[in-house]
Order: C-alpha cells, then sequence, then structure tokens
C-alpha cells in the first residue's frame, strides 16, 4: 500500500515536473502567437495581452500584405523543393557510384570527398557570393538553388542504405542483364526509401530554414527573397510597422510546424541517421 | 582489371554532378579564399595589392578578430554544456510511458521547428524594451529588461543570444538523445536494477556510457552551430551593444553589415580561412574523442 | 572519463589560441612597408601608413574632361522603349511614396521604364561597391557618408556634366544641398531626399513641467536645464533620451554639432579641398560637447537607450514607453512622417499625434544651421548612352519642383528647391502642420561658411561606427578624452588604409 502511494506520488510528481517545462519550453512560442493575434494597441497591453481574448486576424492579415508574405513563402517553397530533389537526385547518383561501382581511385576520392564534409558554409559564402555575382546570378533563383544541389552528407548516408543491401542483389540483376540505371530505378533506390525520404525531409528543413546564404545573394529583390530573410524586413527601419513582425513570425513558422507533426517520424530518422547506433 | 574499368564511364556519369558542383561551391572558394587572404582590396574588391602571408598573423591577432573569437567561445562555453544538460533532463523526464507523454514529447521536440531567424526573431520580440512581454512582466526583478533592455546592455547580450540559441536547440537535442535513451537494451538495466543498484546509479552507470556517443555528436553539433551563429546576432543585436561589441561572433565578424571589414574581401577572406582551421581544429579534437568511444550495442 | 579528457583538450586549445596572441593592431591597418612582400605593387602616390600626420595636400581639383560624358540627347533617337534600374535605400512610407513617383513617371511617358529596386542604404551601398560592371544598376541613391567612397569607384557620370550638357537650371536648389555633393570642383550628384536631425519632444510632458509647449529648447544648455525641470516635477521618468547609433546619435550628430559650433571635423577643410587624412574631433569642441552630455546621463537627466542598431528608433520608442518614458529626442527629421502614421494608428495610447512637438536641434550657444543629411542620387557610367541620358531624364523629374512637393509633403522630407515649397502639397502641409518646417528652416539658418558643407572621407561610415562605439563607451561612463583620443587613432588608420588602398 504504501509503495503505491510513493509509486502515485512520483508519477504526479514527475506530472507536475512536466507541465512545468512544457510551460517555459513552449511560452516564448505562446506568447508570439497570442501578440501575433491581437490588434495593434492589444497586443503591447502587458501582461493582458497573453489572455486569449479579444483575438483577431487584423495584425496576421496586415503582415501578409505588407510583408509580402505570400510571395515569401512561394520562394521558401519552390527553392527548396528544388534543393530537395536536386539533392536526392545527384546523392543518389554518387551514392551508386562509390557503393556499385568499381573504378581507380575510387577509396581516395571518396575520401576526399567526406573532407569537404569539414568545410563550413560560413568559409566559402565569401567567394560563393562573388562566383554568384559574376554569373549574373545575385537577386535569382539560380543563385539560390545551384551551389546547394549536392551534399556530401546525402552521398555518405545514401552509400550507407546502398552498402547494406545484399551484394547478390546486385550479381544477381547483372546477370539478368538489368543496367546500372534499371536497378538503381527498380531496386535500389525503392529499397532505401526509409532513408530518401528523411533525406529529402532534412534537405528541404535545411534549406527552408537557410539564412546565411539568402541573405548574401539576394540583395533587396523582394521578389526573390525566402521567407527566413524576408522576415527581417517587418522589423526594420519602419516604425510604423513595429507589430507586424509577430504576425509574419507565425506565418513563417506555421508550415513547418504542421510539416513535422506530419512527417514526425522521417524527422526523427534524418535527425538521428549516424548519430544513434543500433 | 577490364572491370575496374568498364565502370568508368559510368562512374564519370554519375558522379559529375555531385563532383563539379561541390568543386565550385566548396573546393574552389576555400582555395581562392585563401589565396585573397593575404590581399589588400579597394572598395570594389578589383584593384588588389599583396601584403604576405604575414596578413594571416596580423588578421589573427587584430584586436577584432581576437575579441570576435573570445565571444565565440564564450558563446560556446554558454550553450554547449546547457544545452546538452537540459536535453538529457529532459529526455529523461519524458522517458517513462505514462499517459499523455506524446503530447510531452512533441511539446519538447517543438523547437526544432523553428529556423534561426524565427527562434531569434521570437526572442527579439520578447525582449524588446517596449514590446516586449518578458520586458513587462520582468522588469522588477530585472530593470535591465527595460533599461536599455536585455539586448542593448553590453553585460547582458551576449547571455541573451545564448538563451535564443540553447532554446532553439531544444528539440534537437530532446529528439537525438531520447532516440538514444530508447535504443539502450532494458536487460541492462533489469541486470543493474538486480545488483541492487538505485536508479541514479543506474543513470551514470548504464544510461551515460551507453548514450554517450550520442552525446558527443550533439556536442559536435552544437559546438559547430556555436561557431556559426551568425543570423541570430544579426537579427537580435546587430553584432552590438556597443562599444564592447558583446556579441560579434567571428561569422558576424565576417559577414555582418555592420562589421568594419565587410568591404574588404582580402580581410574577410583572411578572417574565413581562419575560421575554417578553426573549425577543424574542433571538430579533429572531437572527433577523435567521438571513434574512441564508439560502442556497437554490446 | 575520455570524454571530460577530450574537453579539457578542447579547453587548452582554445586557451592557447587566445593566450598565444597579445598586442595586436586592429584588423584594418595597413602593413607597414618594411614587412610587405617583396615584388608587391605597393599603391603609387606614396600614401602609405608612415606619412607624418598632418602635411595638408594643396587644394585639388578633377579636371572635367578625365570625368565620363554624360549624353543626354540619346534619348531623342531611340526606337524603342529604355528600361533603366534604380537601387534605392528608402522602406515603409517612404518607400510608397518613391513607388507612387515613379509609377506616374513611368506612365507619363513611353520612353523610360524605370525599374526600382530597394534595400536598406547600407545594403544599397555594400551591394554597389560589389556589383560587377554589368550588374550595376543604372541609377543608385546613396546616403550622404557615400561621397568620396563613390568617387573614388571611377564607375558614375558626374551630374555637373549632365548638368551641362542639358543647360539644366539649379539656381533653386538649396545651395547646401548642392554643396553636399560637390567636391573638388566637381559637382557628383544631386540631393534628393533631404533630412537633418530635429528634436522630437512630448508636448505634454512639457505641460506637466510647466514648460511652455510651443518653445523647444533651442541650445544644449537649454535642454538640460528643461529636462531637469521634467525629472523633478516627475513629468516624465527622463528628459532626453540619449542613443549611439552611428548614423545618429553616436556619429552623424557629432558631425552635426561641429558644424553647428563652425568647427571643422577633418582636415583638408572637411575633406573638400583636399583629401582628408585625418579627424579632429578630439579637440576641446568635442571634447566638451560629450562630457556635457556624459554629465546629463551620470546626473540621470538623460537615459541611454544603446546604439539602436536592431530597429533604429529605439529612441522614439522611449518616447512612447509606458513606465520610464524620456519627454525628448533628437531623431532625423525623415522620421516624422513615420511617426505621426503609427501614433495615428493608436499603436501607443499614452502619446497621441498631437503631443509630438518638433523643434531645431539644440546646439552650442543656441548656434543654428544643420548639415545636409538623407541622400543623393548617382549617374552610372553604364556606357550606354540611352540609358545614361534615360536616368537623367528621371532624375530631372524626381527634383521637378512639383514632385518634391508631393514627396516632402508626404515623407517629412525638405524639398531639395526652394520652389517647391510654394506649390501644393507641401504649400499647405506647411502652413496646417508647422513641424514639417522645422527641418527646412534649420537648414535654411546655416551659417556661410565652409564648415557648413560636412566632412567628405572615403571611410566616412567606418569613422563614424568606430566614433559611435567611443560615445557608447562615454555613455557608459568611460574617460572622455581617452575614448575620443583612441576612436581618433583608429579613424585616422582607417583613413590612412582606405587612402592607400583606393589612390594611384
Amino acid at each position: 500500500m504504501a509503495a503505491d502511494t510513493v509509486r502515485g506520488a512520483r508519477k504526479a510528481g514527475r506530472y507536475v515536473l512536466l507541465i512545468v517545462v512544457a510551460v517555459i519550453v513552449l511560452f516564448p512560442i505562446y506568447a508570439v502567437l497570442l501578440q501575433a493575434l491581437k490588434s495593434g494597441p492589444d497586443s503591447l497591453d502587458h501582461p493582458r495581452s497573453l489572455l486569449p481574448v479579444d483575438l483577431t486576424l487584423s495584425t496576421i492579415r496586415a503582415a501578409w500584405t505588407q510583408g509580402n508574405l505570400g510571395r515569401l513563402l512561394l520562394n521558401s517553397v519552390f527553392v527548396s523543393l528544388m534543393v530537395t530533389v536536386g539533392v536526392v537526385i545527384t546523392s543518389l547518383l554518387a551514392a551508386y557510384a562509390f557503393a556499385f561501382l568499381e573504378f581507380p581511385f575510387k577509396g581516395p576520392l571518396f575520401i576526399a570527398f567526406l573532407a569537404t564534409m569539414l568545410v563550413p558554409a560560413e568559409v566559402t559564402v565569401v567567394i560563393n557570393e562573388r562566383t554568384a555575382d559574376a554569373l549574373g546570378w545575385i537577386n535569382s533563383y539560380q543563385g539560390l538553388i545551384v551551389p546547394s544541389l549536392a551534399s556530401t552528407f546525402g552521398v555518405f548516408l545514401v552509400r550507407q542504405v546502398f552498402l547494406q543491401l545484399p551484394g547478390e542483389m546486385r550479381e544477381a540483376a547483372s546477370l539478368d542483364g538489368v543496367g546500372h540505371v534499371r536497378f538503381l530505378w527498380e531496386v535500389a533506390a525503392p529499397l532505401s526509401r526509409p532513408t530518401l525520404g528523411a533525406l529529402a525531409l532534412f534537405t528541404f528543413l535545411g534549406t527552408w530554414n537557410a539564412y546565411l546564404w539568402p541573405s548574401q545573394v539576394i540583395r533587396g529583390d523582394r521578389a526573390h527573397e525566402t521567407i527566413q530573410i524576408g522576415l527581417e524586413r517587418l522589423k526594420n527601419n519602419d516604425i510604423s510597422k513595429i507589430n507586424l513582425v509577430t504576425g509574419g513570425l507565425v506565418v513563417a513558422a506555421l508550415p513547418i510546424f504542421v510539416m513535422l507533426v506530419v512527417f514526425q517520424r522521417q524527422l526523427v530518422r534524418g535527425l538521428t541517421a549516424g548519430a544513434v547506433k543500433g | 582489371m577490364k572491370r575496374r574499368l568498364r565502370d568508368v564511364p559510368w562512374a564519370l556519369a554519375m558522379l559529375l554532378p555531385s563532383l563539379a558542383l561541390i568543386a565550385v561551391w566548396t573546393v574552389y572558394p576555400l582555395v581562392k579564399a585563401i589565396q585573397n587572404g593575404h590581399l589588400r582590396c579597394d572598395v570594389t574588391g578589383t584593384k588588389c595589392r599583396d601584403a604576405g602571408w604575414g596578413r594571416y598573423v596580423d588578421v589573427f591577432k587584430s584586436r577584432e578578430f581576437q575579441h570576435a573569437l573570445s565571444v565565440s567561445l564564450k558563446l560556446m562555453v554558454l550553450t554547449v554544456p546547457t544545452g546538452l544538460v537540459l536535453g538529457i533532463a529532459l529526455a529523461v523526464l519524458a522517458d517513462k510511458q505514462l499517459r499523455g507523454i506524446g503530447f510531452f514529447r512533441t511539446a519538447f521536440s517543438s523547437t526544432v521547428a523553428t529556423s534561426v531567424a524565427v527562434a531569434s526573431l521570437v526572442w527579439f520580440v520578447l525582449l524588446q524594451p517596449q514590446i516586449g512581454v518578458l520586458a513587462d512582466l520582468f522588469s522588477g526583478i530585472f530593470p535591465v529588461l527595460k533599461n536599455p533592455g536585455l539586448l542593448n546592455d553590453p553585460g547582458t547580450a551576449l547571455f541573451a543570444v545564448a538563451l535564443s540559441s540553447i532554446w532553439a536547440n531544444l528539440g534537437f537535442t530532446f529528439i537525438i538523445v531520447t532516440a538514444a535513451l530508447q535504443s539502450v537494451p532494458r536487460d541492462l538495466y533489469e541486470s543493474a536494477y538486480v545488483d541492487g543498484a538505485g536508479s541514479f546509479t543506474r543513470f551514470t552507470n548504464v544510461t551515460i556510457p551507453m548514450i554517450a556517443p550520442t552525446l558527443l555528436f550533439v556536442g559536435v553539433v552544437l559546438t559547430t552551430r556555436a561557431l556559426q551563429t551568425y543570423g541570430e546576432v544579426a537579427l537580435l543585436t546587430g553584432g552590438g551593444p556597443n562599444p564592447q561589441q558583446s556579441t560579434t561572433t567571428i561569422p558576424y565578424l565576417i559577414y555582418g553589415k555592420n562589421s568594419l571589414i565587410h568591404n574588404d574581401l582580402g580581410t574577410k577572406s583572411a578572417a574565413a580561412v581562419l575560421l575554417f582551421l578553426l573549425s577543424l581544429i574542433f571538430a579533429v579534437v572531437q572527433f577523435r574523442g567521438l571513434e574512441k568511444r564508439v560502442h556497437y550495442g554490446s | 572519463m575520455r570524454a571530460s579528457r577530450n574537453v579539457s583538450l578542447a579547453a587548452l586549445v582554445s586557451v592557447g589560441l587566445l593566450a598565444a596572441c597579445s598586442g595586436g593592431g586592429s584588423i584594418t591597418d595597413s602593413p607597414s612597408p618594411t614587412t610587405a612582400a617583396p615584388g608587391t605593387t605597393t599603391a603609387t602616390g606614396g600614401s602609405s601608413a608612415t606619412t607624418t600626420p598632418g602635411t595638408q595636400a594643396t587644394t585639388t581639383t578633377v579636371a572635367a574632361d578625365t570625368l565620363p560624358d554624360c549624353p543626354v540627347d540619346a534619348l531623342a533617337s531611340i526606337t524603342k522603349p529604355v528600361t533603366i534600374t534604380f537601387w534605392h535605400g528608402m522602406s515603409g512610407p517612404l518607400k510608397d511614396s518613391l513607388t507612387k513617383l515613379t509609377d506616374a513617371y513611368n506612365k507619363s511617358q513611353t520612353k523610360v521604364k524605370v525599374k526600382l529596386v530597394g534595400d536598406s542604404y547600407e545594403n544599397t551601398a555594400d551591394n554597389y561597391y560589389q556589383a560587377s560592371a554589368g550588374n550595376r544598376p543604372d541609377l543608385v541613391q546613396l546616403p550622404e557618408y557615400q561621397v568620396q567612397a563613390m568617387i573614388d569607384t571611377k564607375t558614375t557620370v558626374p551630374a555637373s556634366k549632365c548638368i551641362a550638357a542639358s543647360n539644366f537650371d539649379t539656381s533653386k536648389f538649396l545651395p547646401s544641398g548642392l554643396a553636399a555633393y560637390a567636391s573638388q570642383g566637381v559637382q557628383w550628384s544631386i540631393p534628393f531626399n533631404i533630412s537633418n536631425p530635429v528634436l522630437f519632444y512630448n508636448k505634454k510632458a512639457f505641460a506637466k513641467a510647466g514648460l511652455d509647449p510651443n518653445k523647444p529648447p533651442a541650445s544644449l544648455d537649454e535642454m538640460r536645464a528643461d529636462s531637469a525641470k521634467i525629472v523633478q516635477t516627475k513629468a516624465s521618468t527622463y528628459g532626453l533620451a540619449l542613443e549611439s547609433g552611428f548614423d545618429s546619435g553616436g556619429g552623424w550628430y557629432v558631425e552635426q554639432w561641429f558644424a553647428k559650433a563652425q568647427q571643422f571635423y577633418l582636415d583638408g577643410q572637411n575633406g573638400r579641398q583636399a583629401r582628408a587624412t585625418k579627424v579632429l574631433y578630439n579637440d576641446s569642441t568635442g571634447v566638451q560637447l560629450l562630457t556635457f552630455l556624459q554629465k546629463m546621463l551620470t546626473d540621470k537627466l538623460a537615459v541611454d537607450v544603446g546604439d539602436n542598431t536592431t530597429t533604429g528608433y529605439d529612441n522614439l520608442l522611449k518616447l512612447a514607453d509606458k513606465t520610464q518614458p524620456a519627454a525628448m529626442t533628437i531623431a532625423t527629421s525623415a522620421s516624422l512622417g513615420p511617426v505621426l502614421q503609427v501614433l495615428a494608428g493608436g499603436q501607443f495610447p499614452n502619446i497621441l499625434p498631437n503631443d509630438v512637438g518638433v523643434g531645431p536641434m539644440p546646439g552650442p550657444d543656441g548656434k543654428p544651421g544643420a548639415l545636409i543629411g538623407g541622400a543623393s542620387l548617382w549617374v552610372v557610367d553604364s556606357g550606354d548612352k540611352a540609358r545614361t541620358a534615360a536616368t537623367w531624364d528621371f532624375i530631372q523629374y524626381l527634383t521637378g519642383a512639383q514632385q518634391q512637393s508631393t514627396w516632402a509633403t508626404e515623407t517629412g522630407y525638405i524639398p531639395v528647391r526652394s520652389d517647391a515649397l510654394g506649390l501644393e502639397p507641401y504649400k499647405s502641409t506647411i502652413a496646417k502642420d508647422p513641424r514639417f518646417a522645422v527641418a527646412g528652416a534649420q537648414l535654411a539658418a546655416s551659417p556661410d561658411a565652409p564648415t557648413s558643407a560636412g566632412p567628405v572621407t572615403g571611410p566616412l561610415r567606418e569613422v563614424r561606427t568606430v566614433l559611435a562605439k567611443a560615445v557608447a563607451a562615454i555613455f557608459k561612463g568611460g574617460d572622455v578624452k581617452k575614448a575620443l583620443d583612441a576612436a581618433a587613432s583608429q579613424a585616422d588608420g582607417l583613413i590612412a588604409d582606405y587612402n592607400a588602398r583606393n589612390t594611384g
């Protein structure tokens, strides 16, 4: 009996702790969400601004029009999709070559390939911006998309999966006269679907969230801005829009929240790929 | 021999996209940056003078770079251990088959959905002295929240940036540590229990060693993110507050629009190369640790 | 644990990195000639870092025949419409107004189509400098501190060439406006939007303190006296909100105060007669000024809101603060329009549009005058005659009297020409709301002295940034002379470095 009470008390204690922590973690999102759902003066009336009363969509609507959020979202979606498709394709191809093909210097080439993972984006952006400018890709979709179309991490991941396929599969297929392209398209890729899905999600998220590169390659051309760099506009140098940034934040964050709730499992898989063994 | 060569055209075709892209957008910029690093150029970046390889040493030793280095390191110290500890704590807290635990797990993971821009602007809104709810609610206890604001006071600005980073990384850390916790075989706990180990001992002797490789991986990611901190600074503090420039990290020194060298291609390249070397050093130190600690579920 | 060993290894590396370096110079220092690698191409002209400071170059003028021509007649012979790109730095209501003007121009004729690309002043400048020849715009609006740097890019067609070629009448333009963008005998660009700092104050707080709400302080001493009364009567928590942004309280305003005191800020007569080589702000004028401001802070008559980089209007927000407001602040006159707009929306119920008063920026001993702020229009030398002509045509439109009247009304900028003052809608705007006329009157009161033209040097923006840091340190209680001397020394280094890289 006593043991039950102790266990019950422990359980209640754990619930209390869970609730407290959840409140702390979610508070920033809640506060900003509520501030976005109130009219200008109401949103600054603290702490009343935290109560879910007198809600209105006017701030979000104003942020949408004045921040041109529809276009920004479209740009982000387009760029993220293109990069995701590109990364999956280039990774599939390169991984196939490293996993199933024999050619001289394969080993050292792969090591060199992997080594490029050590070069952070912050280092390459200085020159990449000059390259993009020379190509005339400043303020363009190509400038946003092309530099990110290959991913060493993607190649590494997919090669890993390919190597785990039974070796006999490839041999049997080649005996049947199945060429590389067919094998890749009809056997290897479908069998790697979970990993490809995780890679796709991971890449989409990474591109959607990117800040440094878009901020360097898109300069003042609002037609090509992504949402991450466009949000900033709602806060800077315009005192008449000071609360619209909350509306913009809600619009920017909502699609990703929804997407991650839907694709939770793939997300976890993508994040833990390589992190957790076994 | 013939077999090896027969695949070559296929290999070439399949490798070409990735190799070409990486060559142009990763290898070339690194090489060019190294070359540029010893040049001093005019405003348009076209007329350059050679300043010698000593320029790298000069840039490294300069006040501004040393300061940015200390800021980056401070940020690392503030965000990495805290992030790890909080991630573990939350994962352990939610690692029980209670009713409704799914909701809490989703809540703790939620910040993984925020980007650098979103997370930074969320905290900007919360902390801005005139519009922020935190500034209004807690200025009684912490007057600095209002005057001049957590982000405008040189003593607290870096903490505010760190807070925003820690919060943003919480979801990621939680998800990964939770997955690691769930992969620890339960029979290990049972045998420890049978051996008379209390829950704390089980934690330190079973859990931590088993998830150690994951923790090191998370540590590597958090450290990398700390070294790469740019967006948070650009959006929260603009590299300030003056005069100490308390939040100018190395990436902000290179790319920030308020940076002294934002128009100086040669110096930016030099600083970028130095950042690369720094990242390398930290990566090597940490990967050596990782290598030695990887268990394969024995 | 092995992990802890690796952590301590990392810590050791970090400490080692930091300890290995001490006594470094500034990241912008030029290398001294003795350590330059052999075979280097050092800049000709001998302006290396070892030049003795204070050697004034003689007055220089740039010969007109070395500068690109302005083919203003090319528009007459085009067969299809010309599209020109205009990079500008306007945002918010200012941008809306510019867009309206541009749309009207595009609709009013068929020869030229103007495409607008807007960003902040800083980004527009950066983008321009980094753009390769084919990616430059045809017209660019750059702020008043981008004069020497633009001249040195040698990528523009001087406005004086276009003025001469088209017989453009500049007699009605504000002389100080033109002078701000002229140097070494050449009119380089045309002013488009002119502003200067003015005093914004809360009339309600003034009344509550027993001060006349229609009589703002005209001198620094009056400003201090008024602040004392306001704080004493608790009409507001602080009298004055100070900030140390580089383009405002920490940099630009200092130049303004020097102009009011009729003191030079740079040598070379502010860099307008000859290329500047050093700053002069660490003299007694500068020390007195900043000591005065520092004392207001220590006496709690003023409050420091920071360096104003995140929003750009932190000091104005302080006026509307609910719990600890300030009653006065200095801000650019271009903020007047947006401020009234946001207050009219009821965003800050404790201060209404009519509670806002505007007065001239208080100066030392109440001496009047102001430097030209804002931005100017530069014709880019694209090599394409039709586009150059089209650009000049658009500039004439934007600086036309009627357009300036509309532009000034909607934005709060000062019209660049006096014949706009008598045109609607500006005429009735200043009649109805005299606040919009304060900046113009302040400018008109500038003395006719060489100090009224403001400083010009290549790295002016960086020089301001360095000074702003010193001002921030002073506001936090640092030693005034030391801070100014340190900033001056770094600024001199910046100027020397710039001159070394950009001349010859």
